[in-house]
């Protein structure tokens, strides 16, 4: 009985603050949404029958579904490779993706921002070398934003990956080869479902990152591009449009919760053993 | 199809350590040898070697008259226990047992059959949809072994695969362990650090030191005739005596030892004595008598200790510090003067190291 | 093991790690560039944009800000957080399983959710002062991070070690002192280090609770680059990138760099 007091007294201030300043502000914002005078739904019904929101929404997942899809792939393949290095290269591989991950997200996007820009550097090479006369408007497209947010991910996926990677033990992989499975098929059969857990950990994060993303698609992919989050910041700051905005915000919620448990779902498919 | 294995002047490095040093060893086709030896010997290098997993700096290894040196690990096709089990934490059980089959290209059918059929053997038949992780360490060691065998490999290695057992099940997998290799007709390279496993159940043993093989002989011979004093201190020989021919009359050998007595060795049952050499006995092989008259080496005795079928006492003796047993029948006091007179049936002739 | 990589995976290999190097290259080089708009590779060599962000106001102002901020909201996570992670692991059997759940959920709410929800039901709701509120957030961003860590290191930490001081006559708050926390160093090392780039680097939340007069540097980064393109941003990404190497090379100097790697 002591301990208990004992345990709930340490843990009360974190306990106060996350439920008076995160839980219920945010239990507020999404149950307004369902007290307009309106209807129940109403609001829901509001940014439903909007072509333009609806798009958004459609445009949000598609983003964040490639950046999920390409961000895995690039990140399982290097952080294959890396967890395989040797030593000194591979501490300083994992330095090398632990900077940009400690470096902002509003630096890492303008760098972008440089590089696809009109007189962007990419641009500039292209015009001189002939490719093309007419800068190229890469700047403020679907694929600027991608791109920005697969450079922001990768790095996380590498590390998330490398750590799953490591712990897989040597015993196994060679257990595989002496009972005669070539490198591909114990690639294939123990180390990929082995680290099935480790992907879905790092799909989730990079999903529900690239979802509910504001400063990437607000510079590189403005006004034409606008997102969840983008939209979310003009409906509550710009329109003052508060019910929209908590509707945005309820939407959000939901779809990072279903994309969760979905996940979960495909990595207990995949591997038993993911929890 | 049974193969003998062959292994010619292996030498093998860590960096620039060197960790096998020219190691010969010849495996006959359905025999079981072991290495044995503490850790940092070079045994489990040796069977990393075999397997696959390292490369030799020169040596060659041979199974029957394929030549695996240069083969890759998963072209060797030698079945392999590991001491953590080395299970598919993701595959349950009966998959586990299958792998090597699906390497192989076995339809899936077949497969089924052959790994279920495999684990009724091993007795685990019922836990063929659990996952490894639900399984005893008893039982993971099972499906390890059948994993191993159901491919039938002409070769089976085990690398100190009881280890992580407790004391009773070791012995119980020992003996099954022997039962399937032997059933199989299999040749298999076994390595462990613990001296009963090894001798219980191995054809041969190669006591192994510093990257090289001591003494590779049957338990019989390792236990009453070590070849050298490492193999010697190893097997449990606690007394290492001096001693130097005097005289070589015939059927004898008269030899003094220090503190000047002269004991008169049988060449019928030691051959080749050299002029200096060492006699090597146990506890046992050195009897502790108050008779002031007997043949043996002076000593003061010391600590005494009950062993159940005798006293063990710790001699200070004109041949330096020795461990003796004398008869429940007459207990002597530490302190008093007494004879060793070594037994020797119980002793062992080796060169002076 | 030798098992020997395929070559083409060795070749994506680097080109990911150009990818991921350039853009930060290049800022760097554009930073230093002699010319009135954002350049690679630069032309000509100056320090004077550097000198720039001192000079204007909004950047100065937010700059202090931030790190007004970040300490501070990062103390006040510690603060709440380390015994929080204490009694999650010493009163596990006590607690409901639910809390350890309740700490992290600062990470598991999109940022900008939690960022417009503090404003519309604190900030506009109880007219609360902008930076409190703001620190408020990063408060809240910061703590998963505190608890997580410290939590990591209290789970290998052996609490009858505790137990034993207590027995010998030591008090149990001087034992936490003296016996607990000098064992979880390196977590409180870490946990200060994450919630400190994580408060300096934030937007999501800040975007919503800066106000006139209040700002963090991302959120002023983010307004000049909609109306200017000048080498000024990137010398103040270049300033960000220097705390990101002075925060390595705490880490190396304290805990070594291989802790990045778990």
């Amino acid at each position: 009985m002591l301990k208990r007091l004992a345990g709930w007294g340490l843990s009360t201030p974190a306990t106060l603050l996350v439920v008076i300043f995160l839980v219920l502000p945010v239990a507020a914002t999404i149950i307004a949404t369902f007290l307009e005078p309106k209807g129940l739904f109403a609001p829901y019904q509001a940014f439903f029958a909007s072509g333009f929101r609806r798009s958004v929404l459609w445009r949000t997942l598609e983003i964040s579904l490639v950046t999920t899809f390409v961000s895995v792939l690039i990140g399982f393949l290097t952080a294959y490779v890396v967890s395989r290095t040797p030593g000194r290269l591979k501490s300083l591989l994992i330095i090398a993706a632990v900077f940009p991950l400690l470096t902002g997200v509003v630096v890492r996007s303008f760098a972008w921002l440089i590089i696809l820009g009109k007189n962007g550097i990419l641009n500039n090479f292209l015009i001189s070398i002939g490719v093309t006369d007419e800068p190229f408007s890469m700047l403020y497209t679907q694929w600027s934003v991608i791109i920005a947010m697969v450079y922001l991910f990768v790095p996380l996926m590498i590390l998330t990956l490398v750590g799953v990677l490591e712990n897989i033990p040597d015993d196994l992989i060679q257990a595989s080869a002496s009972l005669g499975a070539t490198p591909a098929a114990t690639f294939r059969q123990v180390i990929f479902p082995l680290a099935v857990p480790g992907i879905i950990v790092g799909a989730v994060l990079v999903f529900t990152g690239s979802f509910t993303s504001y400063a990437t698609p607000q510079l590189l992919g403005g006004e034409s591009q606008m997102v969840m989050g983008t939209l979310m910041y003009q409906r509550a700051m710009v329109a003052f449009d508060w019910v929209g905005a908590s509707t945005i915000a309820a939407i959000m919620v939901v779809v990072t919760v279903v994309v969760v448990l979905l996940m979960t779902r495909v990595a207990r498919r995949l591997n038993p053993m993911a929890t | 199809m049974t193969h003998p294995l062959t292994v010619e002047h292996l030498t093998a490095h860590y960096g620039t350590t060197k960790v096998l040093d020219d190691l010969s060893l010849n495996v006959g086709a359905g025999e079981l040898v072991s290495l044995l030896g503490a850790s940092g010997c070079g045994k489990t290098t040796t069977l990393r070697l075999v397997a696959g997993f390292l490369e030799p700096t020169a040596g060659a290894i041979r199974l029957g008259d394929t030549d695996l040196t240069k083969l890759p690990a998963y072209k060797r096709g030698i079945g392999l226990v590991f001491q953590n089990y080395a299970l598919f934490p993701h595959l349950s059980v009966l998959d586990n047992v299958a792998f090597g089959l699906k390497q192989r290209g076995i339809a899936a059918a077949d497969r089924t059959k052959r790994a279920g059929a495999m684990l009724e053997r091993v007795g685990l038949s019922q836990l063929g949809d659990r996952l490894p992780g639900a399984l005893s360490g008893g039982q993971k060691q099972r499906v390890a072994l059948a994993r191993a065998l159901v491919v039938e490999p002409p070769l089976l290695m085990f690398d100190e695969p009881l280890s992580n057992l407790d004391a009773k099940l070791r012995v119980d997998m020992r003996v099954e362990i022997r039962k399937l290799q032997q059933a199989n007709n299999t040749t298999a390279l076994y390595v462990t650090h613990d001296q009963e496993e090894a001798f219980s159940i191995s054809d041969r043993v190669a006591i192994m030191h510093q990257g090289r093989i001591m003494q590779l002989d049957t338990p019989e011979v390792l236990y009453q005739r070590p070849a050298n004093a490492f193999v010697a201190r190893f097997v449990g020989f606690e007394n290492l005596i001096p001693m130097k021919v005097t005289a070589r009359e015939g059927e004898n050998v008269k030899a003094q030892a220090p503190g000047g007595v002269e004991l008169s060795l049988p060449v019928s049952r030691f051959e080749n004595i050299p002029d200096d050499f060492v006699l090597a006995t146990r506890a046992d092989g050195l009897s502790v008598t108050a008779d002031p008259n007997a043949q043996g080496i002076p000593t003061t005795l010391g600590l005494r200790t009950y062993l159940g079928r005798a006293y063990q006492y710790q001699c200070d003796s004109a041949a330096g510090p020795l461990l003796a047993n004398g008869p429940l029948s007459s207990p002597l006091e530490p302190g008093s003067t007494a004879k060793l007179v070594p037994v020797l049936d119980q002793c062992s002739i080796l060169k002076p190291e | 093991m030798t098992t020997r990589l395929n070559p083409s995976l060795i070749v994506l290999t680097v080109l990911v790690y150009i990818f991921l190097m350039g853009p930060l290259i290049i800022v760097l080089g554009a930073s230093v560039s002699d010319t009135s708009y954002l350049t690679f590779p630069p032309q000509g060599f100056t320090l004077h944009w550097f000198e720039r962000i001192f000079e204007m106001g909004a950047f100065r102002r937010t700059i202090i800000t931030s790190l007004q901020i970040a300490f501070l909201a990062t103390g006040l996570a510690l603060l709440i957080g380390i015994p929080a992670a204490y009694a999650l692991n010493r009163y596990r059997i006590q607690l409901p399983s639910w809390l350890s759940t309740l700490f992290v959920l600062p990470i598991l709410v999109p940022e900008v959710v939690l960022g417009f929800s503090l404003l519309r039901s604190v900030a506009v709701e109880y007219q609360t002062p902008i930076f409190a509120t703001l620190l408020v957030g990063h408060t809240l961003i910061v703590l998963p991070y505190c608890v997580r860590v410290i939590s990591a290191s209290l789970a290998s930490f052996d609490f009858s070690i505790e137990e034993a001081a207590i027995s010998l006559g030591s008090r149990p708050l001087k034992t936490f002192f003296t016996i607990v926390l000098p064992n979880v160093r390196s977590g409180v090392i870490a946990a200060f280090i994450l919630a400190f780039i994580t408060s300096i680097n934030d937007v999501s939340v800040s975007l919503f609770l800066t106000g006139p007069g209040v700002s963090t540097l991302p959120i002023q980064i983010l307004a000049h680059v909609e109306q200017f393109f000048d080498p000024v941003i990137a010398s103040v990404s270049v300033l960000l990138m220097l705390l990101t190497v002075a925060v390595m090379a705490v880490v190396e100097r304290t805990l070594g760099l291989t802790f990045l790697a778990k």
